[in-house]
């Protein structure tokens, strides 16, 4: 029990470490041309999409006219942590959720 | 007169109400600091026979609010509180009460008492309003062997990998601490994880990984641990004892045109290793040592249907759900226990957030608390979410 925890706690120290390093260094993307083009014939999911998808997974989906858009800020920033949602998710979904209310 | 029309003409002019705030703002102006107050409760009546022994009592009202302060975009602290009923007493607990902060958009720092990632069913699945079933499986809850929460720090975030998603969690806690007998000899050797203050220096580290591998998110596949080298109070006999969780779960959710409407797939497995230590018991007035290999394991699946595409109305809000679950503690132990559970449920979605749950549930037991039997139950149960 002792080496398996030794070795978890070391696992998980260098992952947080590494993790907050890369975390807090600079997010500037230094390379843009070739991405560019690639956004523009990206084929991306629409947020009702997401909203269907997303939310099911747990609970049935929520109705967007429920809460006003105040209340959706919140509770996308709420429900982003709670069921780790990726930030592209929740703000597709979230601008759903705001424009369908 | 020109005194007065000369000190009217010159006068300030910039406050003459006419474009004062309170006219020409917009009516409803949003600040970034927003506080909110959600939850869940549920009531119903149950009826219980265990080997021959009935009893029905209508079950008091359960009331969870969480408060939401949204502090910025970024900053945010949620707490939840749980009001229930239970043995003829009020029961107050915080569920959790952490504050959290988006460190960029892949990672997420959390701080203070938060469900933990231990699988699915505690962090996500367990309020009344999302739980298909008006019970927990096996293994949950009091004297389960699945953690549910825990006091300390965690770093979590999501992937998008270009269709399939990962996410992670990683976190470090007080930890369990072990119950050596000294209050309860009939749970020796048990974890209790309600650790506020720790028994000892020792934390627990933990987390989980979760991988969607497919584009539409229907699938999702997720391997936990919980490890700590010490649960025994410091210079005790028990400090060194440590003890090593894991935890698989699954889930798969889709709606299915060939069968009219969404079908729900969700399972957890979770294992429990604690060291093996030596206890005590009292048999009429006599010390008497004795060990057991301190493992443990829970399971279950649950299966649910909702026919989402159906023509009618009433239908559509109808869902069937079924679950199988099991427990096995430590052969030996004063808890030694192995359950079958089987429940099945029918339910009626008022809104997206209000159910009316029926439900019927047997379970087969040898060991545990009330000496195993089979005990049957029915239970109505409301559940609402706000």
């Amino acid at each position: 029990m002792k080496t398996i925890h030794k070795i978890f706690t070391v696992a998980i120290l260098l992952f947080i470490s590494g993790g907050t390093i890369v975390g807090c260094s600079s997010t500037k993307n230094n390379y843009t041309a070739a991405t560019d083009v690639q956004e523009e014939f990206k084929m991306e999911k629409s947020g009702a999409q997401m909203w269907g998808e997303a939310c099911n997974r747990c609970h049935l989906a929520p109705s967007p006219a429920d809460y006003n858009d105040t209340d959706w800020s919140t509770i996308s920033l709420h429900m982003r942590v709670r069921a780790n949602l990726a930030e592209n998710e929740i703000a597709k979904i979230e601008t759903f959720l705001k424009s369908a209310n | 007169m020109i005194v007065g029309f000369g000190h009217i003409t010159y006068g300030q002019t910039y406050n003459n109400f006419e474009t004062d705030s309170v006219t020409a703002s917009q009516p409803f102006k949003p600040s970034k600091t927003q506080f909110m107050i959600r939850g869940y409760g549920h009531t119903g009546l149950n009826f219980m026979n265990t080997e021959g022994e009935k009893e029905s009592s209508y079950v008091g009202s359960a009331f969870a609010p969480i408060f939401l302060f949204k502090h910025s975009d970024r900053l945010m602290f949620e707490a939840e509180l749980e009001f229930g009923l239970e043995d003829n007493e009020l029961e107050v607990g915080l569920e959790y009460a952490d504050v959290m902060y988006i460190l960029n958009k892949n990672m997420t720092v959390r701080a203070g008492k938060f469900l933990l990632p231990f699988g699915t069913f505690m962090e996500r699945l367990h309020p009344a309003w999302i739980n298909r079933l008006p019970t927990t499986p096996l293994g949950y809850g009091h004297d389960g062997i699945a953690p549910s929460s825990g006091i300390g720090v965690e770093l979590r975030g999501a992937f998008d990998l270009g269709g399939p998603k990962l996410n992670y969690a990683v976190y470090s806690t007080n930890g369990p601490r072990l119950k050596d007998g000294s209050l309860e000899p009939e749970e020796a050797g048990m974890l209790m994880f309600q650790n506020f203050e720790d028994n000892n220096t020792s934390k627990a580290f933990g987390g989980r990984i979760g991988l969607l591998p497919f584009a539409d998110s229907s699938t999702e596949i997720g391997f936990s641990t919980y490890s700590t080298s010490k649960v025994g109070t410091t210079d005790s006999e028990y400090e060194n004892t440590g003890a090593f969780l894991y935890a698989f779960d699954f889930a798969f959710i889709k709606q299915i045109p060939a069968i009219g409407g969404f079908i729900d797939i969700k399972g957890q497995y979770n294992n429990s290793d604690i060291d093996d230590a030596t206890y005590i018991e009292i048999e009429d007035d006599i010390e008497e040592e004795y060990t057991f290999d301190n493992k443990s394991d829970s399971f279950y699946a649950q299966l649910s249907y909702r026919p989402t595409m159906a023509s009618n109305d009433f239908l559509k809000k109808l869902e069937l759900v079924g679950r199988y679950s099991n427990l096995n503690t430590p052969e030996g132990a004063e808890w030694e226990e192995q359950s079958d559970q089987y429940a099945f449920g029918l339910n009626y979605w008022l809104t997206w957030r209000s159910v009316i749950k029926v439900a019927y549930q047997t379970t087969d037991s040898v060991g545990g608390h009330d000496g195993g039997g089979t005990a049957n139950g029915f239970f109505m149960h409301w559940a609402i979410g706000f």
